[in-house]
C-alpha cells in the first residue's frame, strides 16, 4: 500500500510538476512572445524638416516613430505566421483591409512571407492643420523571403519606398494606408 | 544551403543569382493598371507552379506550360510591386513588375471643425485624398474642387491640385452664422460635408435691472456678436454687483438669446456685465 501510495505520490508530483510547467508556460507565453516581438522592433528614423502645413511636435514625432516601428514589427509577424489578428494593434482602414486579404490568401495557398527588416528612413511630408492625418514616405531596407511550406522559393534584398498615411487614435498612431511607390528600384 | 543551390532567382530584380538551371523569365506587360486582367505566355511542356505575390494578394496555381497564365483584374486590384514566379523541379524563375493606380474616381474628404465661429480666420480645414476605384491612392496631380455653399451668402469654389494624393485648403467662414456645405469633387465623384458657423464672442452687451422682493433682477438685451449673430444658448454672461457688503458675481447662461439672474441686493449698488472679453454697460441703483 505504501509503495502504491508512494508511486501515486510520485505520479502526483510529476503530474503536478507537468501541470505547473504547462501553467507557467501558458502564463509566460504571451510575455515571452511579447518580449520576442519587442526584440524585433525595426529601426525607424523620422525626418520632419519638410513637413507642411503644420510643424510636428516633438512628442508627436516620437510617438509616430514608435508606432510605425511597431506596425512593421506586426506586419512582419503577421506575414510570416499568416495571422491577420496580429495587425489589429497598429493597422486600420485600407492598409489593414489589404493586408488581411493577402494573409487570407497566404492561409489558402500555404505561402509565407518573411521580412528581415534593416530599417526605415522616413520623411514626413504632410501634417493636417487639425492634426488628424500625417503622410510619410518611407525608404525601407528589407530582405524578403518567400516560402511555400518549408521550401524557400524566393529571396531578395530590396530598397522599397512606401507612401504611408497615419492617423491618431486614443493612445497611438495607426497606419491607415501603406502603398508601395513605383519610382524606386 | 543545399536547397538554396537548387533555386533560380529572378534576373530582372538584380539579385545575387544562384542557379542550377537557366529558366526563361516570365514576360509581363510593361505597363499595368490596377484591376486590368492580363496574360503571361509560357513556353515548353509539362506543369509548373505559378505564384503571384502583391501588396494585397497571393495567388498560387498549377499552369500547363505552352499555355497562357491568366491573371484576373481582382488579382491585381492593389497598386504596387508584384512578383510573378514560376517554379518547377528545375527551380524557380520570375520577374517583378509594378501595377499603377487607375484614374481618380473616389475621394475621401475631411472637413474640420464641425462648428466654427464666424470671425475665426482660416479656421476651416478641408483635406481630400483621391483614390482609384480600388482605393489605391492616385499620386499624379489631380484637381480637387472644394465648392463652398453658405446658407447666407454667395457660393464659391476653390480648386486645389493634389500632391502625393492629398489636396488641402484652409478657408475662412462667412460673416453670417448658419450651416455651410462644402462639396469636394474629383471627376464625377462628389463628397459633401456640412459644418455649422456659429456666432463669435458677444459684443455690445447691455443689461437692464429692476428691483423685486428678493433683490434685483438683471436681464440682458438679446446677446449678439459684432456681426449681429445671436450667440449660442449656454454662453456664459457674468453679472457683478458691488454694494456696501462687497462684490458679488453671478454667472448666467444665455437662454433663448437672453441671460437673466437674481442678485440679493437691497441697498444701492453698481452692476456691471461681461462675457468673454466683452464688457457691457454699468447700472447704478
Amino acid at each position: 500500500m505504501t509503495l502504491i501510495a508512494a508511486d501515486f505520490g510520485k505520479l502526483g508530483r510529476s503530474t503536478l510538476m507537468s501541470v505547473a510547467s504547462m501553467l507557467a508556460l501558458a502564463i509566460l507565453a504571451p510575455v515571452l512572445v511579447a518580449a520576442l516581438r519587442a526584440d524585433s522592433i525595426p529601426a525607424v528614423k523620422l525626418n520632419a524638416d519638410q513637413i507642411a502645413p503644420r510643424a510636428i511636435e516633438e512628442l508627436t514625432g516620437r510617438n509616430v516613430t514608435r508606432d510605425y516601428a511597431y506596425a512593421w514589427r506586426d506586419l512582419a509577424a503577421a506575414s510570416e505566421s499568416a495571422r491577420a489578428d496580429l495587425l489589429n494593434d497598429y493597422f486600420t482602414g485600407f492598409a489593414k483591409d489589404k493586408l488581411v486579404r493577402r494573409i487570407a490568401d497566404q492561409q489558402k495557398t500555404g505561402v509565407r512571407i518573411r521580412y528581415i527588416d534593416h530599417g526605415h528612413n522616413v520623411r514626413a511630408l504632410f501634417y493636417a492643420p487639425d492634426g488628424g492625418e500625417m503622410q510619410l514616405v518611407d525608404n525601407a531596407q528589407l530582405e524578403i523571403e518567400i516560402r511555400d511550406g518549408s521550401k524557400i522559393i524566393y529571396r531578395e534584398k530590396v530598397n522599397q519606398q512606401y507612401l504611408v498615411l497615419m492617423t491618431p487614435g486614443a493612445d497611438r498612431w495607426f497606419v491607415r494606408s501603406l502603398d508601395q511607390l513605383a519610382d524606386h528600384p | 544551403m543545399a536547397k538554396m543551390h537548387s533555386l533560380v532567382f529572378v534576373p530582372a530584380l538584380a539579385l545575387s543569382l544562384v542557379s542550377s538551371a537557366q529558366v526563361p523569365t516570365l514576360q509581363v506587360p510593361a505597363r499595368l493598371i490596377a484591376g486590368q486582367a492580363f496574360t503571361i505566355p509560357t513556353h515548353g511542356q509539362g506543369e509548373k507552379t505559378f505564384y503571384l505575390l502583391g501588396p494585397g494578394s497571393v495567388v498560387k496555381r498549377t499552369v500547363e506550360l505552352g499555355t497562357e497564365v491568366k491573371v484576373t483584374g481582382a488579382e491585381i486590384a492593389a497598386a504596387g510591386r508584384y512578383l510573378a514566379l514560376s517554379c518547377g523541379s528545375d527551380g524557380c524563375s520570375g520577374t517583378d513588375f509594378f501595377v499603377l493606380p487607375g484614374d481618380a474616381v473616389k475621394i475621401s474628404f475631411l472637413l474640420h471643425p464641425s462648428r466654427v465661429p464666424v470671425t475665426a480666420h482660416n479656421a476651416i480645414n478641408a483635406t481630400a485624398f483621391v483614390f482609384d476605384q480600388f482605393h489605391n491612392p492616385v499620386l499624379r496631380p489631380v484637381t480637387v474642387d472644394f465648392r463652398v455653399l453658405p446658407k447666407n451668402g454667395p457660393a464659391f469654389t476653390k480648386s486645389v491640385k493634389t500632391v502625393q494624393g492629398v489636396a488641402w485648403s484652409e478657408m475662412s467662414p462667412a460673416a453670417k452664422e448658419g450651416p455651410v456645405k462644402v462639396i469636394a469633387t474629383v471627376g464625377e465623384q462628389e463628397e459633401p460635408r456640412v459644418i455649422q458657423q456659429v456666432a463669435s464672442e458677444a459684443c455690445n452687451l447691455r443689461i437692464k435691472a429692476r428691483r423685486t422682493s428678493k433683490g434685483v433682477e438683471v436681464e440682458t438685451d438679446p446677446v449678439r456678436d459684432c456681426h449681429g449673430n445671436a450667440v449660442p444658448d449656454g454662453t456664459i454672461v457674468s453679472v457683478t454687483a458691488v454694494d456696501a457688503q462687497g462684490r458679488t458675481t453671478v454667472d448666467a447662461p444665455v437662454k433663448k438669446g437672453i441671460a437673466r439672474t437674481q442678485l440679493p441686493i437691497h441697498g444701492s449698488a453698481t452692476i456691471s456685465v461681461a462675457s468673454g472679453v466683452a464688457i457691457g454697460n454699468e447700472i447704478k441703483l
